[in-house]
């Protein structure tokens, strides 16, 4: 399972991650070794290309968009903290797992809260604040691709602006958002059970 | 008949009319009991004619020419079942009516629970008619005809995506937990025989016979109560579930049971051969059902010439895969809903809308009267089944029942909620256990014992008294239970759209993190389960065009249809749902730019002002839309004219183009600088639309190009040179013949269009837009346009309108 020398230790700032982010030192561990797979160059961060060389996720349409998520606005490379706190926001939720204040101050990574964050950081590009009509044209776009007229991508976004849209600005803001996602989020309580866990143990 | 003079006869007819359906009960009964013993007295006599016919036709053809001719003759004999049966589908149907009439009555009781009393009322009164019930509840009549429709029912609306999530706790409570209630319940009654005391001498295997036949979860009696508590889905889909896939396990149980209780005792090779059994009974159940319902789906893509019979491919088909799965023993409620589960996604984006509610009213209505009748049933089988009351006996099976089941789900829900997300809470598991009522099947999995067992009586007894306990006293206490506990009710949440774009959205995001971190979890798999169905399975099931939309398309179709048609129902829009935004502000008008284009061959965006871009997308929208319509169409109606579907579509293209027509005057309005009102153009315009004449918003010059109406009022506007011209809509007039007209006018709108596209193209653009192609880049060439008309001048602007013109 990896290369010798992936352990802890060699994990830089390795401690610290595992506070700020809720990862135990299994999964960092996980995610260290998977992020040297993808760094095929070994130069130590990522670009976008290693992110395109997964063979899946050039078909997701949303692909390139989950891609930029990773990068910080302006930058061009991802290191492996940024990898990993951007992970985090999927972390599965442990009840009782006490981690050293990490997680009553500062509203841990993969709240609800957050993830919800995270999504509307992808539908809103420009990172305005707020989904407006083009933006979320153009994601249905990208997941509708090529099959549907725009007249219908038109009336799809027009309806849906006015279903969520409350204050009537014709966009979409964050709190909008939730509510919409509320009923939508596969966590919640209704019959929510679809698995957002990826590090129960299994990888390849 | 005196019935048809009751309601003249009385004054108040509110209080006349559940009079009236009891009076209808009673004299139905009567008839039918007093017809029953004549026709039996019937019978004996021409039988004696038709036997004394065979041997001597000499003699008896002298006996007939003897006799006058017949001019009114009663023969019960040949009508004798379907009569009865429909007797009792109609004494079934008035009880229905019957019920809901009296409000306060179904507030407090189930109808599951008066039903039965009606049953028992009436098997008392045909047993103090005949002094002998016919065997109503017969096994066969009931696993072939009553049962079917109802798991077919539950089969086809079944919410897959709720189902599928919860798979792995509804098989852990139907699988683990049906074993458990089955050893437990068997178990602890052999121990109980065993006390001398007790009286009973009942064998290990008869007990466990007994065990697996009452602990099965009834889907019947679960459907019936859980339906009037309106339970959060959650747990609806997970007592239904488990009531729905328990049969594989009930099914092996019993005849491994049953098979060897004659023998008196099982081995452990027995008991390999039962597991593997059941394996193979869930899974060819379940294979059964998606064969018969692929080839369902399969049939329905060749439908489009003959609607009328599409329903019966669905019924027919789910029916055979039934029959079939119980021809080898395998488990035919499990086959039934594969085949409703498979079948429905692929078979609704073929059969035609009316088709679609033919079904489901169909499969309610059987569904209804099935529930019903098995109720009913259950009640004259009361009273007229063998019975042998053994206190002991009973008791004990009815708590064992209950502490059975207790036991049951708080294990299996300590051990399941280390695996789930969502954990399953106390309130939870009490509903769970309260909600596991037996019903009908376990009734008739006893009747089906053989006659000769000793023990079958005493079996039945208390069958029917844990049967009625559960309906009875659980189906009536966990509504206020469910009040009481504050239990999560079911939101009433109509999906949105923007539900299913974040959903897929969602979908889409969480497969993608799966790919990153090189995790192939649940929705990985999902995913290429997903991108299978699309790339092999829905080209081949589906036909024509609908193959390549996808779900969220449809799904907005689906939608933008149940609106249409409340429009219509409701009066034919005099108010528009979801009322187009009233006021548009202006940021919203300049689209966004993007900082850097990730992919610089879509996203280049030209120096246009932003009405220009906009007006400019729009023409080109409108009239590649029409292109594109006619070949996206949805060629399944239009092989088949359909003018009521027709007409919905209109309605939605009405709603669209009002939409896009009101933003497009808000923007015109704010962006116009010399807005130059043409020759009565508003009044024009109100004048049209009062006549109910074309409202269809494309300016003015184009619809000249592209109809060839002769509408003398319509397209005599002509294009200032400097300003685009200001046609004002009211909307405040779309009455419901204005409605019915603009129907007309956007049904000959497209068939006009027949003809072809005449606009030519501003010239750079040649044959970039033109139809013919139908998968082309709308958004490549709208760039293209603007890109060519980057220059706004007022020369820029000639040149566009004229090709325009004819």
């Amino acid at each position: 399972m990896g290369s010798s020398s992936s352990r802890l230790s060699n994990i830089p700032n390795g401690q610290e991650l595992m506070q700020e982010t809720g990862f135990s030192d299994a999964h960092l561990l996980r995610l260290y070794e998977r992020f040297q797979f993808l760094d095929k160059d070994n130069k130590g961060h990522l670009r976008s290309e290693d992110f395109e060389a997964v063979r899946e996720l050039s078909k997701n349409p949303i692909g390139d968009r989950i891609v930029e998520a990773f990068f910080l606005p302006g930058q061009e490379t991802v290191d492996f903290p940024s990898f990993v706190r951007v992970l985090a926001h999927f972390r599965p939720k442990e009840k009782n797992r006490t981690r050293e204040g990490a997680q009553q101050e500062p509203e841990p990574a993969n709240s609800r809260n957050q993830k919800l964050k995270f999504a509307f950081r992808l539908y809103d590009r420009d990172r305005d604040g707020k989904i407006s009509r083009v933006e979320l044209l153009q994601v249905l776009r990208e997941m509708l691709g090529m099959q549907v007229t725009e007249e219908q991508l038109q009336s799809i976004a027009e309806r849906a602006i006015q279903e969520a849209d409350l204050d009537k600005d014709d966009t979409i803001s964050f709190d909008e958002f939730r509510k919409i996602s509320f009923h939508a989020d596969p966590h919640r309580n209704r019959t929510g059970e679809a698995r957002a866990c990826l590090l129960e143990g299994k990888q390849t | 008949m005196f019935s048809r003079m009751a309601p003249h006869s009385r004054t108040g007819f509110a209080r006349s009319v559940p009079e009236l359906g009891l009076l209808l009960l009673t004299i139905l009964v009567l008839l039918e009991g007093s017809v029953l013993r004549l026709g039996a007295a019937s019978s004996p006599a021409t039988q004696s004619h038709g036997a004394a016919d065979c041997p001597k036709p000499v003699e008896t053809h002298h006996n007939k020419t003897k006799k006058a001719f017949p001019v009114l003759s009663f023969e019960y004999d040949h009508v004798k079942m379907p009569f009865e049966i429909s007797l009792w589908v109609l004494l079934a149907s008035l009880m229905k009516l019957g019920f809901h009439l009296i409000p306060r009555l179904s507030n407090i009781v189930p109808e599951s629970c008066l039903l039965i009393v009606v049953g028992l009322l009436v098997g008392c009164l045909i047993k103090l008619a005949r002094e002998d019930v016919p065997p109503v509840l017969d096994s066969q009549f009931f696993f072939l005809c009553l049962l079917p429709p109802i798991i077919l029912d539950a089969g086809y609306f079944l919410p897959i995506r709720p189902f599928m999530e919860n798979l792995g706790t509804i098989l852990m409570f139907a699988v683990v937990g049906t074993l458990w209630n089955a050893f437990f319940v068997g178990g602890l009654l052999f121990a109980l025989c065993q006390i001398p005391q007790a009286g009973l001498d009942i064998g290990l295997l008869p007990c466990l016979l007994f065990g697996s036949i009452i602990s099965a979860v009834d889907p019947v009696a679960v459907l019936a109560v859980f339906e009037e508590i309106h339970i959060n889905e959650l747990l609806h889909i997970l007592v239904f579930g488990e009531s729905l896939l328990n049969d594989a396990v009930t099914l092996v149980l019993y005849n491994l049971f049953e098979e060897f209780s004659e023998v008196g005792s099982v081995t452990v090779l027995d008991g390999i051969l039962g597991v593997i059994s059941f394996f193979i009974v869930a899974l060819g159940g379940v294979l059964f059902g998606a064969i018969y319902g692929f080839l369902a789906a399969f049939t329905s893509r060749f439908t489009s010439h003959t609607r009328v019979i599409e329903p019966l491919f669905v019924f027919v088909y789910s029916y055979m895969a039934y029959l079939s799965a119980e021809m080898f023993h395998l488990s035919g409620i499990m086959a039934l809903i594969a085949c409703g589960a498979v079948t429905r996604p692929y078979i609704e984006a073929n059969i035609s809308h009316k088709s679609h509610t033919t079904i489901k009213y169909f499969l309610k209505m059987w569904s209804s009267v099935s529930e019903t009748l098995i109720f009913i049933f259950l009640g004259v089988a009361t009273v007229e089944g063998p019975h042998r009351w053994n206190w002991i006996f009973v008791t004990a099976t009815v708590i064992l029942c209950l502490v059975a089941r207790v036991i049951g789900v708080g294990g299996l829900t300590y051990v399941i909620n280390k695996f789930r997300i969502v954990k399953l809470t106390t309130k939870d598991q009490f509903i769970i256990a309260y909600g596991g009522l037996r019903g009908a099947i376990a009734f008739s999995l006893g009747f089906l014992l053989n006659k000769s067992f000793e023990m079958r009586e005493i079996f039945l007894t208390a069958i029917i008294t844990v049967i009625f306990f559960t309906v009875f006293v659980q189906g009536m206490t966990i509504k206020p239970l469910v009040e009481l506990l504050a239990v999560k009710k079911k939101q009433e949440a109509k999906r949105s759209i923007n539900e299913e774009i974040h959903t897929q959205f969602l979908d889409h995001l969480l497969t993608g993190i799966e790919d990153i971190c090189g995790h192939y979890g649940h929705h990985h798999w999902k995913d290429k389960l997903n991108r299978f169905n699309k790339k092999y399975v829905k080209k081949f099931l589906i036909a024509g065009e609908r193959s390549k939309e996808p779900q969220l398309i449809a799904f907005y179709h689906k939608m933008e249809m149940k609106q249409a048609i409340q429009l219509v129902e409701s009066g034919g829009g005099s108010k528009l749902p979801s009322a187009m935004p009233s006021t548009v502000s202006m940021q919203n008008i300049q689209p966004k730019h993007q900082p850097a284009p990730p992919k610089p061959t879509e996203r280049a965006l030209p120096q246009l002002p932003k009405s220009r871009e906009e007006e400019i997308r729009k023409i080109l929208r409108t009239n590649l839309q029409r292109t594109r319509q006619r070949l996206h169409s949805y060629n399944r109606h239009t092989l088949v004219a359909d003018p009521d579907e027709n007409a919905f579509k209109d309605l939605i293209l009405k709603k669209q183009k009002m939409i896009e027509l009101d933003r497009k005057i808000k923007e015109m309005t704010m962006y116009l600088t010399v807005p130059a009102p043409h020759q009565g153009s508003p009044t024009m315009s109100r004048a049209r639309l009062a006549s109910g004449r074309n409202t269809d918003f494309i300016p003015a010059q184009q619809q000249k190009g592209n109809k060839k109406s002769s509408d003398p009022q319509a397209y005599n506007i002509k294009p200032a040179s400097d300003a685009m011209p200001i046609i004002q809509v009211d909307l405040a007039s779309p009455q419901s013949p204005d409605s019915v007209n603009l129907l007309d006018e956007i049904g000959k709108a497209d068939r006009g269009e027949e003809q072809g596209l005449i606009m030519k193209p501003p010239p750079g653009l040649s044959g970039s837009d033109q139809h013919g192609e139908k998968e082309k880049d709308d958004w490549r060439d709208q760039q293209k346009l603007m890109r060519c008309l980057s220059d706004p001048g007022p020369g820029a602007e000639e040149d566009e309108d004229e090709p325009f013109l004819p």
